[in-house]
């Protein structure tokens, strides 16, 4: 049994002033299993934010079922939820603006156990010390405010946080995107060497093709509010069958693509879609370099294929796609392929 | 609109440099004048004097006297007390009532948001002047009308600036961060907004006594406020008049009082602002 | 050369402190290349490229020299370098807004610059404004010459911004960070457009970043900055492909999640990059560094020419070697 579950689930905000109402979330059912990592990948505006407040349940969804462990959440007041948050924390992008500027790191740690009520009594401290020592944080001042702190320094302060209550499960939205290139690294070693440790599970959110296909064990690519192909790490990085998914690898400049001379990217024109301004039929097709007439009248139903589990929302897929999906690939792994 | 733009309006430049150790030192000054009038002052307030009618400034009376013979200094000493202790009172009291009025709008539904705002609107659009003249007409001329009058129609705008940052302030990812983490909404507006808030509410604070004097000393100035002998400023101001030609002193001291005390809070409270910004 | 920088350094004064940001650094940069600053936060590369066009901040004390052509541009008069701005060097930033006024009309803003340069009437700049909008492949320019800049998507104001940086015809084009807040698949028009701009317009481009995957995409020379310091400095292959600096080769690696097998550690640097101020002795990358050995901590290391590159390390890497730490 899956231990997060999002079941059909839909978002739509009313604007204010009488704006036309946005569905920043339509039909999306992604599971999450135990000990597994799931990542979301997307690009700006295409909802894998507001999923992960829905799964997070921040904000609550306008269809479709949310699920803890099997307990049917989508109801849950905030009192209800406080033993269910207890086993599922976040990860928040940007950590200064994630952490309270005017609490102490002590008082920020020390946050988890008073919310849920554990006493430790004289053993806080030492408890605080041994979650910032697990995270990398060793002899760190924690009187000090999160101003004085660096941006590495903060996430590992807020992962330790997430930790405190020995969570099953950890959503991160956009974990290391705010950090400097050296310091994602470190962030992206911390959060593996937490899994191998501990088996908890991630829904990891961001738009870094790098950073989900490496921590992954499945991925999910979201586009203007659906989930447009799914499956295991290797087949979306390797294999991708959906033309966007196949524009999004290979739109990512990468150090491979220096050493791959002749090789063609798959360019998408256009800007990326409006959820205030859906296109008929498939989403992507203004956008689709493969587009034809059914594309714009019908919606493709997300289908599996058969034997790899893979799921595509795609009226081509996986017949005329493959080869082209296979390519990028080969070219973004360049150095295997090369050597 | 607030009084203070309906009545008079102060535009001050940044302070720099020494303005704002002057108005440290200003401050200092007015708050030995409210609590220790009696040390300060070389003469009476109160007892008439008619031998030293109308005399100009001189070793004895640095400020003049005025019609009755009074020290003028004597009575703006004495004075801070009144107009000075009024604003900070009005002032205090706005806050305290728009903090928890604003706070409980922001974080209220919609609905009831909506409705808190409806009213907070209703108390925008009365006219100063008309409120004060009917507070003083049913419960009597006096400087408790004029506070009364005053808190009634500044308390909105700090309820207003409260529920702007408190929206504002839930929207912030550390306080999305709380929520996930499962900290009650109470818990969160005390520990995860109110303490911003109550950053950019001291400035307002410190900068709205200035604007809350000048309205106060504004009504006294015609005859809502104070009743005579209280050495009032505004009141000062008003008794001044039929002397002006003869008598400078009388008006321009309490004047200038009033203008430097404004001045000295509004540049504190800019530096407030500044200091919160950085 | 189309500019030479020769000792710069730029600080400033806080607390009665002098803090330098960048601490004595010299390069050149040739005519038609597109040369590249890297660095993580707080390396001096921003403040680097916009003293170049004379944009340092008011409040800082600069040295050395910055030669643009020949021109001498660290102590020339602000009025001098405003003419130089547009005619000579364009700039683009990360933001387009912070370039483009809101309330003006994206097409009037671009025919302001020729104007303001006198290089054209007002009739003849907005049709020149049209053309700059075309040539930055924007399909409606007509309609988008008179929009504000709120009304147009994020990759139009994009475009717009460089259309307008491009507009009065520099030679020169800085690049701030300019694919830093974009998706990648707009990241990849937006450096493809730059390709092609740099062909047909025959630009020299300074770009900052520290996004390795554009580094490794457009640089035909690389200049690594640490701590306010040249790390290394040479042809962007070499740099790339065998850096011979501990810390380019670590942050080469770090950026190389593709090529690592899924789930495994990552060759990352411990440590985060110094603030100003606490720069550490000798040479600065040494605490993070794992070649560091005692010469590290005590004394600076000189700059000096290693194969292709220049760089200032005690202890570089050797190119056979410096294979293995890339594929590792």
């Amino acid at each position: 049994m899956a231990l997060l579950e999002l079941d059909a689930v839909s978002k739509t905000f009313s604007q204010r002033r009488g704006g036309r109402a946005v569905q920043a979330v339509a039909g999306v059912s992604v599971a999450v299993g135990k000990g597994e990592t799931l990542g979301l990948v997307g690009e700006s505006g295409c909802g894998k934010s507001t999923l992960a407040r829905l799964a997070l349940k921040l904000v609550d969804v306008t269809d479709g079922r949310v699920r803890f462990d099997g307990i049917d959440v989508t109801g849950f007041a905030s009192r209800r939820m406080l033993p269910i948050r207890r086993r599922l924390q976040a990860v928040f992008q940007d950590p200064l603006a994630s952490l309270n500027a005017r609490m102490t790191i002590a008082e920020v740690m020390r946050e988890p156990f008073d919310t849920h009520g554990v006493k430790l009594g004289a053993g806080l401290e030492a408890r605080i010390r041994e979650l910032l020592s697990f995270v990398g944080l060793e002899n760190i001042d924690i009187q000090k405010l999160p101003g004085q702190f660096s941006g590495g320094q903060l996430q590992r302060i807020a992962i330790a946080r997430a930790l405190a209550l020995e969570p099953e499960i950890i959503v991160a939205d956009e974990p290391t995107s705010a950090l400097d290139p050296s310091i994602q690294a470190q962030i992206v070693n911390l959060m593996l060497q937490i899994q191998r440790k501990r088996g908890i599970s991630y829904l990891i959110i961001s738009h870094d093709l790098d950073v989900i296909g490496h921590v992954a064990d499945r991925i999910a690519v979201m586009y203007l509010g659906t989930i447009i192909e799914q499956g295991t790490a290797d087949t979306i990085m390797q294999r991708p069958l959906h033309p966007y998914t196949q524009a999004l690898l290979s739109a990512a400049p990468t150090l491979a693509a220096r050493r791959q001379v002749g090789w063609k990217r798959i360019m998408l024109t256009g800007d990326p879609p409006n959820p205030a301004d859906v296109p008929s039929g498939c989403r992507f097709h203004p956008r689709c370099h493969l587009a034809r007439d059914i594309c714009r009248e019908k919606v493709p139903p997300l289908r599996a294929m058969p034997g790899t589990g893979q799921m595509v929302a795609c009226h081509l897929a996986p017949e005329e796609t493959a080869r082209a999906g296979a390519e990028v690939g080969r070219a973004r792994r360049g150095l295997a392929a090369a050597s | 609109m607030s009084i203070s733009t309906q009545l008079t309006r102060w535009t001050i430049a940044r302070p720099r440099g020494v303005l704002l150790p002057l108005a440290l030192l200003m401050v200092v000054i007015l708050a030995a004048f409210t609590l220790l009038p009696g040390l300060i002052a070389p003469h009476d307030p109160i007892a008439l004097a008619m031998a030293d009618r109308l005399k100009p400034p001189s070793l004895t009376h640095v400020f003049g006297t005025d019609e009755g013979g009074r020290d003028v200094f004597s009575r703006i000493v004495y004075g801070t007390r009144y107009s000075l202790g009024v604003a900070i009172a009005i002032v205090f009291a706005s806050a305290l009532f728009g903090v928890v009025y604003g706070a409980v709008s922001g974080m209220a539904r919609q609905s009831i948001d909506n409705l808190m705002m409806r009213i907070v609107d209703l108390f925008f659009g009365f006219p100063a002047l008309v409120l004060a003249l009917a507070v003083a007409a049913s419960i009597g001329r006096g400087l408790d009308s004029v506070a009364l009058s005053l808190a009634i129609i500044w308390w909105p705008g700090y309820a207003r600036l409260v529920r702007g940052e408190v929206l504002r302030l839930r929207e912030r990812p550390h306080v999305e961060a709380a929520r996930a983490l499962g900290v009650s909404e109470m818990t969160i507006l005390r520990r995860h907004i109110i303490p911003f808030v109550i950053q950019e509410v001291n400035v307002r604070v410190t900068t709205d006594i200035g604007y809350a004097l000048v309205a106060v000393t504004a009504l006294s100035f015609l005859g809502l406020g104070a009743n005579s002998p209280t050495p009032e400023w505004g009141l000062l101001i008003r008794d001044s008049r039929p002397y002006f030609g003869s008598a400078w002193w009388y008006l321009v001291f309490p004047g200038t009082m009033i203008m430097l005390t404004a001045t000295a809070f509004s540049l504190i409270g800019d530096a407030l602002a500044s200091r919160r910004a950085a | 050369m189309i500019l030479s920088v020769r000792d710069f350094a730029i600080g400033f004064q806080r607390e009665g402190q002098n803090l330098v940001a960048v601490d004595g650094i010299s390069f050149d940069v040739a005519e038609g290349e597109t040369f590249v600053i890297i660095g993580e936060s707080g390396s001096g590369k921003s403040l680097t490229g916009m003293s170049i066009a004379g944009l340092q901040p008011p409040t800082a004390f600069v040295s050395g020299s910055i030669r643009f052509k020949d021109r001498e541009m660290l102590k020339r008069p602000d009025a001098e370098l405003r003419k130089l701005r547009g005619p000579e060097i364009g700039l683009i930033y990360q933001d387009p807004l912070s370039s483009l006024n809101p309330v003006w009309p994206v097409g009037d803003q671009i025919a302001e610059t020729l104007v303001a340069h006198g290089l054209a009437g007002r009739t003849e700049a907005r049709k020149r404004a049209v053309e700059m909008l075309e040539r930055v492949r924007i399909p409606d320019p007509r309609r988008v010459t008179s929009a504000y800049p709120h009304e147009i998507s994020g990759g139009m104001r994009q475009r717009a911004m460089i259309a307008m940086a491009l507009a009065a015809g520099p030679s020169l084009l800085i690049a701030d960070e300019p694919t830093a807040a974009l998706d990648v698949t707009i990241k990849a028009q937006m450096l493809e457009l730059l390709a092609e701009l740099k062909r047909e317009l025959a630009l020299t481009i300074i770009l900052i970043t520290h996004d390795m995957g554009v580094v490794a995409e457009v640089a035909d020379r690389i200049l690594v900055l640490y701590a306010g310091r040249i790390a290394e400095v040479g042809p962007a292959d070499s740099i790339m492909l065998q850096p011979s600096h501990p810390y380019t080769a670590a942050l080469m690696t770090s950026a190389m999640i593709s090529q690592t097998p899924a789930k495994q550690e990552l060759n990352a640097i411990v440590g985060g990059a110094p603030g100003l101020g606490a720069f550490p002795s000798g040479c600065r990358f040494h605490p993070r560094c794992p070649r560091a050995q005692d010469d590290c901590k005590a004394i600076e290391p000189p700059r000096r020419k290693f194969g292709a590159v220049e760089l200032a390390c005690h202890h570089p890497i050797e190119a056979a070697m410096s294979l293995q730490v890339a594929r590792s």
